[in-house]
């Protein structure tokens, strides 16, 4: 993370009292900025019956850009208007973003925690109906399925993405720049053309049927750039030094990099792996056209193979309260898969800090 | 006296680096079969969907991307794709309109205004709604956000309805380009906004500082230095958002009614299109002229958004010199 750069003028006020952190006519100016727009609004809402969206963006926000305008020019002069009204407008687009993320988490949480149960994530769904009640039958199928068509796909990305990421980092070739635009372009590519790809290429060419392994295969494509490109920016911070060291000692290029480069850039790989199968853990499209489901738990890669996406898009599609609390309960499961790797990929990524040493008493 | 010439007569030489042991070799052999595997991929794709929708393309000709019929149960099928492409392109633009803000909105406080903590803080929020699946996106708008969206629709409608773009006469606001739009926003946010403020936290702080010490405030400075310098990686930051707001699948599927007629502009009119939830609803109950037809549009959906992506990588990649 960069350092912050303050970006406010440098002008310093007329009763600059900077030992004290908070003065006086810093909480009036909070107020008069943000309280007073807020309560105006409030009474404004409530005597003329707007409706709430409406009130937020005809009322508060005018509001709100006038009277931290207002202060903007009391402050700084003319300028300070247009700082103003750039804050209120950089702080109104931040907080509907966090707004409706805050939604999603919200309600997937709230819905989903009311499906889940020790029996629904082990249990598959033989005789379970749309209608069913939700005590029988759940995801433990495709959570199964899930996990053996991602770590498939794992397998098989590795030595493609860390290959690219070495070219990418470790060669002089010409080809780098093509390549990482390509990887670039290709983290693009819409999921539902790489499920027909895999259709068309194995499927209607009659090498397999509906199966795991081409659902895997399919997302291969969809994993590759994520890893190429995540893997490639950690061999990148590794300090030139390290590697012309080992060079300079000697060590063949092959041997500077397992045993230096490597190991020094191996938390940013990890990290690189988690954010590509975080990626695809979710993807539905191409299993729906390549792996199909099954009711009943299955290890066979050959053969139709159930999955979290697919069972959330099966349960959605009947429509029932009951198959729509399915769906929220798989979807938690979904996020809480993400939610998981995302935390050991920050774990890993953090820097770690020297630790301070305890002054003895 | 003339001036003797002392430079030396020899050229300079010039260096050059090559794997020279067989191990090298072979790692570096490796690498480039790792990256060529890359290019095999796209070009694969290519092939076999080009190779296996080629009939369909030669039975409906043209028409397959301007005209505006998908009937199945006639005899040859006839299947045009005219409004799901105009459909995908009319929600990603309405997506890009409402994520641009927001994303510039959030590097910006990220880079400038927040504390290193808080800006910590956010960034974990942005990333992990990177990395929120588009089916979990696509539960919420279905069950959550449409009715709201909906109901934003009808406000829209009633207060501006004498625009063209808002104007519904039905009294149905679900299913709209709008809603569509709304959803492919909260997905292509994050990748406008990460791309965004890797450019703001790059640029560089003397120009910042020389606008601040000729008296620049905060939007002079915004303006008239952070604006104009990182505009071109902006614009390759909204265009690789704008073409996944292109492919986008499932989250579209559930919130958007797809009908074979041309929408121009209207947003809020429930009717719309998309080229990739249309293939994945069409898939299930398909016949084997109708699939030939549906790998076609998956062909036209990957060579726009390929052109799109190409596009994108390479002004990103022009906007960022220090990556060379």
């Amino acid at each position: 993370m960069e350092k912050v750069i303050s970006l406010s003028p440098v002008a310093r006020p007329a009763k600059a009292e900077p030992w004290k952190t908070s003065s006086q006519s810093r909480i009036w100016q909070v107020i008069f900025a943000s309280v007073a727009p807020a309560l105006l609004t409030l009474g404004i809402t409530l005597a003329f019956q707007i409706e709430p969206p409406v009130a937020l963006l005809v009322v508060f926000l005018p509001i709100q850009i006038i009277s931290a305008g207002a202060l903007g020019l009391k402050e700084f002069g003319k300028r300070g208007f247009a700082d103003a009204a750039l804050i209120v407008a950089a702080v109104f687009f931040a907080t509907l973003v966090l707004v409706l993320l805050l939604s999603v988490l919200w309600s997937v949480i709230s819905f989903g925690s009311k499906a889940l149960s020790l029996s629904f994530i082990s249990q598959n769904n033989v005789y379970i109906s749309a209608t069913t009640s939700l005590e029988y039958g759940g995801i433990g199928h495709a959570l199964l399925g899930t996990l053996l068509i991602v770590s498939l796909t794992t397998v098989a990305t590795i030595p493609l993405g860390l290959g690219i990421a070495v070219f990418l980092t470790e060669t002089r070739s010409k080809a780098r720049n093509a390549i990482r635009v390509l990887i670039q372009a290709m983290s693009g590519l819409p999921s539902v053309v790489a499920g027909l790809f895999i259709y068309s290429a194995l499927i209607v060419s009659g090498v397999t049927g509906y199966s795991g392994l081409a659902g895997s295969l399919a997302l291969l494509p969809l994993m590759l750039p994520t890893v190429a490109r995540i893997a490639e920016e950690a061999l990148r911070l590794v300090p030139a030094e390290l590697r012309n060291g080992a060079l300079a000692l000697g060590a063949p290029a092959y041997r500077a990099f397992f045993q230096v480069t490597l190991p020094a850039a191996k938390s940013g790989i990890i990290t690189a792996l988690i954010l590509g199968i975080a990626r695809i853990v979710g993807e539905t499209a191409p299993l729906i056209l390549t792996a199909s489901t099954t009711n009943g738990t299955t290890l066979n890669m050959f053969g139709a193979m159930p999955s979290l996406p697919y069972y959330i898009y099966e349960f959605l599609g009947n429509g029932f309260d009951t198959s729509t609390q399915r769906a929220w309960g798989a979807a938690l499961v979904i996020l809480i898969l993400v939610g998981i790797l995302f935390t050991i990929a920050r774990v890993l990524t953090r820097k770690k800090k020297p630790k301070a040493k305890k002054r003895k008493k | 006296m003339p001036v003797k010439d002392l430079s030396p007569s020899l050229e300079r030489r010039k260096l050059v680096t090559k794997p020279f042991s067989k191990a090298d070799k072979v790692f570096y052999g490796i690498t480039k079969a790792a990256s060529g595997m890359a290019v095999a991929i796209v070009g694969l794709i290519l092939v076999f969907l080009f190779a296996s929708s080629w009939p369909a393309l030669q039975a409906q000709g043209i028409d397959f991307i301007t005209g505006s019929t998908w009937d199945s149960s006639q005899d040859p099928g006839v299947f045009q794709l005219g409004p799901m492409i105009w459909g995908s392109f009319l929600i990603a633009f309405n997506g890009v309109f409402l994520a641009v803000p927001m994303a510039i909105s959030i590097a910006y406080l990220i880079v400038f205004m927040l504390s290193s903590r808080m800006a910590k803080i956010a960034t974990v929020l942005i990333d992990l709604l990177a990395s929120t699946p588009s089916i979990v996106i696509g539960l919420w708008g279905f069950i959550v956000f449409a009715p709201i969206a909906a109901h934003w629709a009808e406000l829209l409608n009633r207060f501006l309805g004498f625009l063209p773009f808002f104007k519904v006469e039905t009294e149905n606001f679900l299913g709209s380009p709008f809603i569509a739009g709304w959803i492919t926003a909260v997905m292509i946010v994050p990748i406008i906004a990460s791309v965004t403020r890797e450019i703001f936290s790059q640029m560089d702080r003397d120009l910042i500082n020389a606008g601040l010490a000729l008296g620049g405030g905060r939007a002079s400075t915004f303006f008239r230095i952070i604006l104009p310098t990182s505009g071109g990686g902006i614009v390759g930051g909204t265009l690789l958002g704008f073409g996944r707001a292109l492919g986008e699948t499932v989250a579209i599927l559930f919130v958007l009614n797809i009908v074979f007629d041309y929408n121009w502009f209207n947003v809020t009119k429930p009717e719309g299109g998309s080229v990739a939830s249309m293939i994945l609803s069409k898939f299930g109950e398909a016949g084997p002229a109708e699939i030939e037809a549906l790998l076609a549009s998956g062909l036209v959906l990957f060579v726009i958004t390929l052109l799109v992506n190409w596009l994108a990588a390479f002004i990103v990649d022009k906007a960022q010199p220090w990556r060379k």
